[in-house]
């Protein structure tokens, strides 16, 4: 699915340089379900956002399913994003302003997906992570692990082949966390590749494979056997 | 505490430097429009007062009955025979004076100048304290003086004393130096720019006049002229109500049934306001619209302020959550967030005075006025002003901030741009209305200025030459032998005589009727006495009929002739009603009077040529109905048509002919190109005005809309982070974010298109000629403005929106 070379992530400011990400190298195949651990400031949200492509590497190289995109411009990136990744963030990032309904539909919005095929797949997704009931209320009505849901449904929409998770479950409480945990486990055993950045070790535990970093570096890679 | 909330007012604006910029920038050129005009208001409004009598100088005016169809609403003057009255009826008034302007051509050996002269009664030395370099305020007692200024002595007699030097008038009679007085200050309504008269260079006796002209010493009830003012010295106790209700006592005494019928009542002014009395008595409110327009200028740069610093005090909601958190109360973050609008407006003040002190100068010199910023008086006003400004423009944004709730402001989980945005969007919507109103006026007073321009070549004036001051009995004697000479000379194509040549702006008219004696049914007709060759010269078509001519005797006017052949338009015809064009040959028409005068005769007129209607003023005049008619006596302008070729030599053999054939008169030379600019310039300068004020306030509220969509951007650089990550495309982005901002603009349409409409159509019913597509100008202007803001918009929309994503989703 990808492959990262000697990938550097480098941020300068007027004084100071800093190492973000330091020669990592990783390859993740199709349908893994991959957790990214490490301590605050080790560079996992760092790591996630340059394959989610979101940001760019300062050098290295970086295959997605087969093309080297490390130096592809913003709207190629964007592209290729919209067609592949889903994502879910810690602090969800719905859209205030919109409803679940639309902040789920946004996404095929994008992908120039026909009014009525938008409507049933929204309507499917909602079902999916049991949210549907909620698709008329706005973010803020709903709790913390129903607008995570939602997120989840929004990354879901437009079947991408990868799901990028940072911290899912970062800001909901352990029976909500589980929940979506649960959910990701299940996406994963459809078939969808994941990649997820969390603290938690239990909930790095639903993955067959967690990467541990430290300092920018990939200190150790650890297999899960299936269960 | 205070020496705190300044060092963060300034930390702010420093940390900031756009936005600071676009809030200093745009209260500076708001607070400078608005200083100008009112140093300028004030400055017109307060003329004359270096005259040591000045608080107690007063002059009397005639105000006009509303039925006597005037056009003004009143005269500066009253009639001459007031002043006699009032001095023997009121042993109080200290002195009086009566002025006359007159223009004369002064002669001294071989050279010759016309010069305006004021000629007036001698207590007028009495009343103004001149400041004579030579001779005294007795002056005028010698009924044969006269004072010049320094600068027309050095002009008559450069390098030599002037004093007792004789000037000859109009070759006729002679007058004596017998004082120079320090040319009069730029402030004094004797030389004032706004002022109808000629600036005063020279002042002699009535009694000079007197002799010279015949003129009647004890007054008449005949005459008011605009400029010829009386003057009042009033003695300490006494005051202008105490004058006007006086003035008007003796009036009522006096004056006849049918005089008050006419003028009304009396009214007296302070010296200090005779400067502006034309604007007051032609009704033209000049220095009012324009402390209005810089008022709202103000305003507009007032809403800019607060819109931005709305926007920008809600980015800090998370500061203000922590302030309250530590205990701060909402009076003590009101203080703070006031000091900071204070401060700002404090250092727009400052950047206003330094463009003021850059323009005020260029102004003068252009001008010809001596405006200045005096400091020690303006101070306690600019201080208000700044304050003020600072206070009223501050208090909305200081608060909005103050109120928000210390959780809410901490979480910063809300959009900052929707809050308050209703109030925003309408005061960015309401600068909006100011300035495509504005614009489209601008519009449309250009293209009817070039409408007016453009049917005013319906006369060859390019190529037309006027001499000027014919009407002198030597003069006219030798028209024949002038228009002879200059016809000879190569390149000359016509010459010919006339009362007045196009847009020269007087009327002269009389009343006549279809039917001999039928005074009811009259219509007044204006008249230009022209001679044999005048259609040509000027490109007249004639519709029918035909030319004057030298073979016809009827064609001339004489003294006792009672038939007399002429040319009308056709707008005469159907007013006379009389046929058509066609059949209007032969057909006859007469001259009607209220009351015949015994002796008088009333003319009949027999059409021998009708021509099409021409607007002979030209500019905002009406076309009026008109008649031709031929009479040598009452030429005041020779035209000379020239053909292109060699114009300057031309130009040189026609002096030539006149300083043969006139050598004891000046020649005034006219083009009638610069005689129409003379007069255009009036309304081109209404649009140079207009126009600065109009992009001032369009780049105002560009301003206003550039700093908000930055601000707004800026607020919802989440919102796009996230649309981007779900797959929007850069344009996408830019296309929502123009049609939110889009819709104050439209809004702000929807109230000044039909503003501007109406507002043109007042401005347009003043013309005769007018344009057509003012909906299409006022349309325009809107589109501008929308387009404008979209500009604006997309630079910003694109900018955030190109940025890669993680910049807006990574937390502050």
């Amino acid at each position: 699915m990808l492959k990262l070379n000697n990938l550097c992530k480098v941020y300068q400011t007027e004084e100071v340089e800093t190492t973000a990400l330091d020669n990592i190298n990783i390859d993740i195949e199709k349908g893994e379900f991959v957790a990214i651990m490490g301590p605050s400031g080790c560079g996992k949200s760092t790591l996630l956002n340059i394959i989610g492509m979101l940001d760019s590497p300062t050098s290295g190289e970086y295959h997605f399913l087969g093309d080297e995109i490390a130096h592809a411009n913003e709207k190629q990136l964007a592209n290729i994003r919209k067609k592949n990744i889903g994502f879910i963030f810690q602090s969800f990032n719905l859209i205030e302003e919109l409803t679940v309904f639309e902040n789920v539909e946004l996404a095929l919005l994008y992908n120039d997906v026909p009014s009525k095929e938008r409507k049933e797949r929204v309507t499917r997704v909602l079902d999916k992570v049991g949210i549907a009931h909620r698709a008329k209320h706005m973010p803020s009505q709903l709790s913390g692990g129903q607008q995570q849901r939602v997120a989840v449904a929004r990354a879901l929409v437009a079947e991408p082949a990868m799901i990028l998770a940072d911290e899912p479950t970062g800001n909901l409480d352990r029976a909500q966390g589980e929940e979506v945990m649960d959910m990701l486990k299940k996406l994963n055993e459809e078939g969808s590749t994941i990649i997820m950045v969390t603290h938690s070790p239990s909930h790095a535990d639903y993955a067959r494979r967690t990467i541990n970093l430290f300092d920018g570096q990939v200190v150790t890679e650890m297999y899960r056997a299936a269960e | 505490m205070f020496k705190n909330y300044i060092l963060i007012a300034l930390r702010n604006l420093m940390r900031n430097k756009t936005y600071s910029l676009i809030n200093i920038g745009g209260l500076a050129l708001g607070m400078a429009v608005f200083v100008f005009a009112n140093v300028l208001a004030q400055y017109e409004r307060n003329h004359d007062i270096f005259f040591e009598k000045s608080d107690r100088i007063y002059t009397l005016g005639s105000v006009f009955s509303p039925t006597a169809n005037i056009g003004v609403k009143g005269t500066d003057g009253i009639y001459t025979t007031m002043a006699p009255l009032l001095k023997a009826d009121l042993p109080d008034i200290e002195a009086i004076a009566r002025t006359v302007q007159r223009e004369y051509l002064l002669t001294m050996g071989d050279r010759n100048f016309y010069q305006g002269i004021k000629f007036v009664d001698k207590s007028l030395l009495k009343i103004f304290d001149f400041d004579y370099l030579a001779g005294n305020n007795t002056a005028l007692d010698d009924p044969s003086g006269i004072i010049l200024t320094e600068s027309l002595a050095k002009k008559f007699f450069p390098g030599q004393n002037a004093i007792g030097q004789v000037l000859s008038l109009d070759h006729k009679n002679d007058l004596r130096v017998t004082a120079v007085i320090r040319d009069i200050p730029k402030n004094s309504h004797f030389i004032s720019s706004l002022i109808i008269n000629e600036p005063l260079e020279a002042i002699a006796p009535l009694k000079a006049l007197n002799k010279i002209a015949d003129y009647d010493l004890a007054g008449n009830w005949n005459n008011l002229s605009m400029g010829n003012s009386t003057y009042v010295l009033l003695p300490a106790h006494l005051d202008r109500q105490w004058l006007e209700q006086q003035a008007n006592d003796v009036f009522e005494r006096h004056a006849s049934e049918s005089i008050k019928k006419f003028t009304t009542h009396l009214v007296s002014r302070k010296i200090e306001g005779m400067n502006l009395v034309l604007w007051e008595v032609t009704g033209m409110p000049v220095l009012e619209s324009m402390v209005v327009l810089g008022f709202l200028v103000l305003i507009i740069a007032g809403l800019n302020y607060t819109n931005l610093a709305t926007a920008q005090a809600l980015g800090r909601a998370k500061e203000v959550g922590l302030r309250k958190t530590m205990g701060a109360n909402m009076g003590q973050l009101l203080t703070q967030f006031l000091v900071e609008s204070v401060a700002t407006a404090f250092l727009a003040m400052l950047v206003a005075l330094a463009i003021l002190e850059i323009l005020i100068p260029i102004f003068n010199d252009s001008l010809g006025k001596i405006l200045t910023l005096d400091y020690l008086t303006l101070l306690p006003s600019l201080f208000g002003l700044t304050l003020l400004v600072g206070l009223i423009a501050g208090s909305y944004p200081a608060y909005i901030i103050t109120r928000v709730r210390p959780v809410d402001a901490l979480k910063e989980s809300l959009s900052r741009g929707s809050k308050g945005s209703m109030v925003r969007s309408i005061m960015i919507g309401a600068q909006f209305v100011f300035s495509v109103f504005m614009m489209a006026m601008v519009a449309v007073v250009f293209f009817q200025n070039e409408k007016v321009k453009e049917s005013s070549e319906i006369f060859p004036k390019s190529q037309i030459v006027t001499l000027e001051r014919l009407g002198v009995e030597d003069l006219l004697a030798r028209n024949e032998t002038l228009k002879q000479e200059i016809s000879a000379i190569s390149g000359i194509e016509w010459v010919t005589f006339s009362s007045q040549v196009p847009f020269d702006q007087s009327n002269s008219a009389f009343a006549a009727s279809k039917n001999s004696g039928d005074f009811a049914g009259k219509i007044i007709i204006n008249q230009i006495i022209v001679e044999y060759d005048f259609l040509k010269t000027y490109n007249i078509p004639l519709l029918s009929g035909r030319d004057f001519s030298r073979d016809i005797a009827n064609d001339l006017q004489k003294e006792d002739s009672e038939v007399l052949n002429v040319i009308v338009n056709e707008l005469a015809l159907k007013k006379l009603g009389l046929p058509t064009y066609k059949d209007a040959i032969n057909k006859v028409f007469h001259e009607v009077a209220e009351n015949p005068k015994e002796g008088r005769i009333l003319k009949s007129f027999v059409i021998v040529g009708v021509m099409a209607d021409q607007n002979f003023l030209g500019l905002h005049n009406s076309v009026k109905p008109l008649i031709f008619q031929v009479n040598p006596k009452y030429y005041q302008t020779a035209s000379i048509r020239i053909m292109g070729l060699n114009f300057t030599q031309t130009m040189a053999k026609i002096e030539a002919v006149w300083k043969k054939v006139n050598p004891d008169y000046p020649i005034q030379v006219q083009f009638l190109d610069a005689l129409f600019e003379d007069v255009f310039k009036i309304y081109k300068s209404m649009n140079i005005a207009l126009a600065g004020f109009a992009v001032m306030a369009l780049t105002l509220a560009f301003i206003g809309l550039f700093g908000l969509a930055a601000f707004m951007a800026a607020g919802r650089t989440k919102e796009i982070g996230i649309r981007k990550v779900m797959g929007a495309e850069t344009y996408q982005i830019v296309t929502l974010l123009i049609w939110q901002f889009s819709r104050p603009v439209l809004w702000a349409l929807v109230v000044a298109l039909p503003m501007s409409y109406f507002a043109s159509d007042a401005y347009l019913n003043f013309f005769a000629e007018r344009i057509k597509l003012p909906i299409i100008l006022i349309a325009g202007s809107g589109l501008i403005a929308v387009m404008l803001s979209w500009v604006i918009v997309s630079a910003h929309a694109y900018r955030v929106s190109s940025r890669k994503p993680i910049h807006a989703l990574r937390y502050e």
